[in-house]
Parts: structure tokens; C-alpha cells; sequence
């Protein structure tokens, strides 16, 4: 069973060919900006040592974006081409493979001051790779693997990760801030006069225990607080409101209307919250999640929030937290 | 010999798109566009663009190959663009093609997206190809050239010095709250307007323009007009602000094509591009260049638009002109002009 194998997740560009784990071509290159070039030539060099290929192997990253999709692109054509299957793997499971610690962490450059992460404990990856602040990673006191101790995934190995988690899409761990604010939506201060809406919003969205309206009052007289809401043809959409307390600021909600979801509201609130974060010179930002909100944790995490810990029945009886903590370093 | 059977692939915006050509005969012409995911945001979104494309790929080629009735490794070379475009989508693209050129070990031509446009024309046509003046609009270039081989020699003789036409119908369209894209948008509420309401302006086209701009467009005045005509008329008729803005930009496109026709004393004018599509563009274009002697050809709607098969079109005019087939790992290029058209 002869694998050709292709990581364009990091810098590098690695190719090799295996034949049921005999290294029959091994080839990388490094420049960050140079996949689309590098790539088919490598492929062709690899294709000397055998002909005949029978599956690809593909790293689906994390990794920068434009990097990651030509390797993704390439490996599915190539497959298609030649009538064989492909399969695609986790590229931070590739550096973690030459790794013989009992506890690591793998990082991989994320740009933007950020690094791609996962955190490997005998030999398993704990959880879905993240994408957050370095210092988050180097707060944890394991030794660090990966991209920047000049360790890349290894495309000899990918064949062997095929046996176990595979993946059919690239892993996006970092929703692409790319995105422009939606049309038509505008952001401003909460005032007094919205308070009537963002209460009939409140209601619908924690149907079990929403703010009083006298909770809301009390919160925009209240000190160190800052409330934003989204406005589409001049109707409250949605709120975010947060408190710089000490040396971290606590987001106390982001709602976005049910009728507005999925729209990039959310994204735009926290994205601006994040903003007035840095601006106030905090470590970093808090806040609990409710346990099972699965269009919220997606967000967070792509935005660097990282899970901390979890706090029972916070909410109210079964209905619990998960304390999330992003670094602004 | 058989005719070279060339597949084309194009994603250098919005649309996922991969063509067959056999010599000059259109096989199959397969476009996934996210445009719908781009709408709410008003205008296209590089990164969301780019994922669409990985994700459309493989299926669109496949619908391509069953619609052609070939199999992949009938083809005899394959094509791509290379540039100019979103550097992250055309990256999906050269990448795709480069790996079916590579797997295959069959050619691969990266060619010009805007020559492309122009060259699809000889899928419309059974006539030789000759010189001819192709008007290009689309949502990311308008411009005025002179053709005399697609694969080797077109002169621009004038563009646009500010927006797109396309773009323009786009803003226009936000002003009137018509949509995104705002072509088709403008073309289906200016049906119900009156083209001659309201009298707005014809950029670049003065006397004194003449001499340094007589092919060049400018539409940034027009777009101030309307919203200036707006902000006075709020509750003007909407479909004639439409009509009346589409009249103006037809205009100056029609007139300036047919004047380099005449100053070239080339007496065939190719409209291509996604504004070509626009129902008052045709119409207008075919009166005038009727009465002045000037054969027009446009091609089929779904050619107008970006496509693969214009793509495989150029590949295939390379083949047959003997043109060099690109070296594997050419780079993109999302600037490129139109000096290159083979990579
Ligand atoms: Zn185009």
C-alpha cells in the first residue's frame, strides 16, 4: 500500500512517500508563502520513487488558511485524478508522533501573535486542537513541541495517523475574523430608551431565568460597565455588556435576538468587546458559559477563550457553567 | 488529428467553475457560485469565497466530466487562471489543476481570467478568429481593448479610472436597497422605470475628454449624483432611479465601444464580462452597432458571468497556436495585466 502524504499546515511544505511504513521519498521545504508553488514539484519529484500510488494522506491543519487549502485542494484532486481514496488528519498529531513525553503540548504558528495548540497526554490528544495567546500555553508548565522548536509535521508518518481520528474537513479553528460587520447593522452605547427592547429580547433568550428589567437598570448606572447593541433598521437586535473588574474584564451577557442569528451579530459584539478590552489594559477577559450552548462555544474558541473549568448548577439546578478565560498579552 | 479536448477551471472570485472544450466546441460548463453567502455582507469575502471553492471543487469537477462524457484521463491539457483575482481563491484553482496536471502527467496552462472573457467568444462563433474590439465589464474590471490574437496581442485602449461597472450597479443597488449583486437587481427594477426620468451624468465623456480619456470610464461621479438625488427626492420612484442610472452607464459603454471600433477601423465588437448579461447593455448595443456597420457578438449568458469554459477556450487557443504549456508551480498572480495571458 504505497501513501503519499502532504502537510501544508506550517511554514513548510513536507511530501513523502511511504509503502506500508518504509520511507520510500521524504521532501519539505520552508516559506511560509510558497505552498502553492513548492507543492506540485515536490509531488512529481516523489512520484520518481513510485508510479503507482494507492491513497493520500493529507494534513487538515489548524494552519494558516491559504497554506492549509492548497495542500487540502491538491491531495483531493490528486486522489480524484488517480481514482484512489484520500484521507485527512490532524497536522498538530504529525509533530506530536516524534514526541516521547508522557505530557506535551504541540503548538503551531497561528499568526497574529496566536499559536494553534493541542494538549497530548500519553500519546492522546486530550481535545480539539485551539487556537489562543502563546502565554496561555507556556502558563500551563509542559514542555511546549511544535513549529517555533523548529519540530513540523512529519509526512512520513501520516500515513500510520490515517488508521486512527480522520477528518473530512479542514479544521477552522479560528473562524475567519476575515469576515466584514453585516450590512446594515449598526453598533452604539446602550441608553435608557433601548432598555424596553433589550428586556422583550432577554425574555425570549433565557426563557428560565432572564434579567429583570430592574437588573438592567441597575447594571448601565452601574460603574466600570460598558453595554453595546447591535441595531438593524433601527430596532435592538442584540446586546453585549462587560465589567473591568481588577486586572480582567467579566463579560456579563452577548445575546443576539433568536431572529437574528447566525448572521455574524455575535461575532461582531465580541469582537468589539475585545477591542474595549485591550483598550482598558486588562490580562485578560472572563466568562460562564451555559454547559451545552453550541452556537456560542465555537465562537469563543475561535476567538482564544479557553476553557477553565466548570461550575455546577450555575445557572440553576442541572443547568451549569463552564468558566472560559482569554489571555491579552 | 482530433481536436485537443482541454478542461479549464476558474476561481479567481465567487464562483466555483469548471469547463470542457473540445477545439472550439463546448462540452460542459459547471458553476457552484456563494454568492448567497457573500449578500449580507454586501459585496465578496475573500476568506468565505476561498472555502466555498475547496469545499465546491471536487464535485464540480466531477458534474463537469459526466456532463462531457469523459473521463479524466481523456484530457489532453489542463487550464486555469492564474490571475488576476482573490489571491487565496485562485490558489484553489492553480492548485486543483496542478494536481490533475501532475497525477496525469498531462500539461497545464495558466492563463489570463480577463483574456478569458475575450476568448470565449470563439465558442460563440464558427468564424475564423480575427482582431476585434472586446468590451469587458464585470463586477471587477471594465475596460475597452483592442484584440488582435487573444494568445499573444491585445492593447488596452481604455478603463475605467475609478469603480467597476459591475461595482457600480453594485453601490447603486445598496443606495435603492435592491441587493447584492446589484446587476441583475437593477436590470429587473429598471424594466419597470423610466429610462429618460431623471438626466444624470456620462463620465468622462466632455469634449476635453477627449484627447486623454476618449476609452476611459469613470462611474464615481454617477454613483455620487444618484445618492445626491436621493438624499433630495426620498421618496422618488425607484424604478426610475434604476432605469434612468442603468441608461447613463449603458451609454458611455455603448458610445465608447463603438468609437474605438471606428478609430481602429475594426468593424467587430466582442461585449464580455458579467455586465454583458445586463438586458438594456444587449439591447442598445445591438441598435447601434446595426446602424453602424459594426458586427457585435456576446456570448450565452451563462459564458458572460466567470466560468470554466472560457478558461478551456484560451487553453485551448494555446494548444492549437502551439503556445508553451505553463511550468509546474507557476505562481498566482491576483494583479496580473493583461501583457500576461500564458503563464
Ligand atoms: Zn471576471
Amino acid at each position: 500500500m504505497i501513501t503519499l502524504a502532504i502537510d501544508t499546515s506550517t511554514s513548510r511544505t513536507s511530501v513523502a512517500l511511504t509503502d506500508n511504513g518504509v520511507v520510500l521519498f521524504s521532501a519539505h521545504h520552508n516559506d511560509a508563502l510558497a505552498h502553492g508553488e513548492v507543492l506540485p514539484g515536490l509531488v512529481r519529484d516523489a512520484l520518481k520513487a513510485a508510479e503507482r500510488i494507492d491513497q493520500v494522506v493529507v494534513g487538515m491543519g489548524p494552519g494558516p488558511f491559504t497554506g492549509l487549502r492548497v495542500g487540502i485542494t491538491f491531495a483531493q484532486s490528486f486522489a480524484l485524478a488517480r481514482q484512489i481514496p484520500w484521507q485527512g488528519v490532524c497536522s498538530l498529531d504529525a509533530i506530536a508522533v516524534g514526541v516521547s513525553e508522557q505530557e506535551f503540548m504541540v503548538t503551531t504558528d497561528a499568526r497574529r501573535k496566536e499559536v494553534f495548540a493541542a494538549h497530548y497526554v500519553d500519546g492522546k490528544r486530550l481535545s480539539s486542537p485551539i487556537v489562543c495567546a502563546p502565554s496561555q500555553i507556556e502558563n500551563m508548565e509542559v514542555p511546549i513541541h511544535g513549529e517555533f522548536s523548529q519540530e513540523f509535521p512529519d509526512a512520513t508518518k501520516l500515513a500510520a495517523l490515517a488508521q486512527g481520528e480522520t477528518f473530512t474537513e479542514p479544521i477552522y479553528v479560528r473562524r475567519p475574523d476575515a469576515y466584514p460587520a453585516p450590512v446594515g447593522v449598526k453598533f452604539r452605547p446602550m441608553n435608557a430608551m433601548d432598555l424596553v427592547s433589550v428586556y422583550a429580547i432577554e425574555k425570549v433568550a433565557y426563557r428560565e431565568d432572564p434579567w429583570s428589567m430592574a437588573q438592567f437598570k441597575e447594571e448601565l448606572a452601574g460603574k466600570n460597565r460598558w453595554y453595546l447593541v447591535a441595531e438593524f433598521k433601527g430596532q435592538v437586535i442584540g446586546y453585549v455588556g462587560a465589567l473591568t473588574n481588577g486586572d480582567a474584564v467579566d463579560v456579563l451577557t452577548l445575546t443576539v435576538s433568536p431572529d437574528h442569528r447566525r448572521k455574524g451579530i455575535g461575532r461582531e459584539m465580541l469582537r468589539r468587546l475585545i477591542d474595549w478590552s485591550r483598550n482598558k489594559k486588562v490580562s485578560g477577559i472572563m466568562l460562564e458559559m451555559r454547559v451545552g450552548n453550541a452556537e456560542a462555544y465555537p465562537l469563543y474558541l475561535a476567538n482564544g477563550f479557553v476553557p477553565l473549568q466548570e461550575r455546577k448548577n450555575y445557572y440553576a439546578p442541572g443547568v451549569h457553567a463552564t468558566v472560559m478565560r482569554k489571555e491579552l498579552t | 488529428m482530433t481536436e485537443p479536448l482541454i478542461l479549464g477551471i476558474e476561481t479567481s472570485c465567487d464562483e466555483t467553475a469548471v469547463g470542457i472544450v473540445r477545439g472550439r466546441t463546448l462540452l460542459a460548463n459547471v458553476i457552484s457560485s456563494s454568492v448567497a453567502e457573500h449578500a449580507r455582507f454586501g459585496g465578496v469575502v475573500p476568506e468565505i469565497a476561498s472555502r466555498a471553492h475547496l469545499e465546491a471543487m471536487p464535485n464540480v469537477l466531477e458534474q463537469a466530466l459526466n456532463d462531457a462524457k469523459v473521463s479524466l484521463k481523456d484530457i489532453d491539457a489542463f487550464a486555469v487562471t492564474a490571475g488576476p483575482g482573490l489571491i487565496g481563491a485562485l490558489l484553489v484553482g492553480v492548485s486543483s489543476a496542478s494536481a490533475l496536471s501532475v497525477a496525469l502527467d498531462k500539461p497545464i496552462y495558466g492563463v489570463n481570467h480577463l483574456s478569458a472573457h475575450i476568448a470565449v467568444d470563439a465558442l460563440n462563433s464558427d468564424h475564423p478568429l480575427k482582431p476585434t474590439i472586446a468590451l469587458l465589464v464585470s463586477g471587477g474590471h471594465s475596460s475597452i481593448l483592442q484584440v488582435n490574437d487573444i494568445s499573444s496581442d491585445v492593447k488596452v485602449m481604455g478603463s475605467t479610472m475609478d469603480d467597476a461597472a459591475g461595482e457600480a450597479f453594485d453601490k447603486i443597488a445598496r443606495l435603492l436597497e435592491l441587493g447584492f449583486p446589484g446587476g441583475p437587481a437593477i436590470d429587473k427594477e429598471a424594466k419597470a422605470g423610466n429610462k429618460s426620468a431623471i438626466d444624470f451624468p456620462r463620465g468622462l465623456t466632455h469634449s476635453n475628454d477627449q484627447e486623454a480619456h476618449a476609452y476611459d470610464f469613470s462611474f464615481s461621479g454617477l454613483k455620487t449624483a444618484v445618492s445626491r438625488y436621493l438624499q433630495q427626492a426620498p421618496n422618488a420612484v425607484r424604478a426610475d432611479v434604476a432605469a434612468s442610472f442603468q441608461e447613463s452607464v449603458v451609454d458611455v459603454l455603448v458610445t465608447k465601444a463603438i468609437a474605438a471600433c471606428k478609430a481602429s477601423g475594426i468593424d467587430s465588437l466582442v461585449i464580455a464580462g458579467g455586465v454583458a448579461a445586463n438586458s438594456r447593455l444587449r439591447e442598445m448595443a445591438q441598435e447601434r452597432t446595426a446602424k453602424a456597420g459594426i458586427e457585435l457578438r456576446i456570448p450565452a449568458m451563462g459564458l458572460c458571468t466567470d466560468n470554466g469554459a472560457m478558461v478551456a477556450a484560451l487553453g485551448s487557443i494555446a494548444v492549437s497556436s502551439g503556445k508553451q504549456a505553463s511550468q509546474i508551480g507557476f505562481a498566482a498572480n491576483s494583479a496580473a495585466g493583461l501583457d500576461q495571458v500564458i503563464w
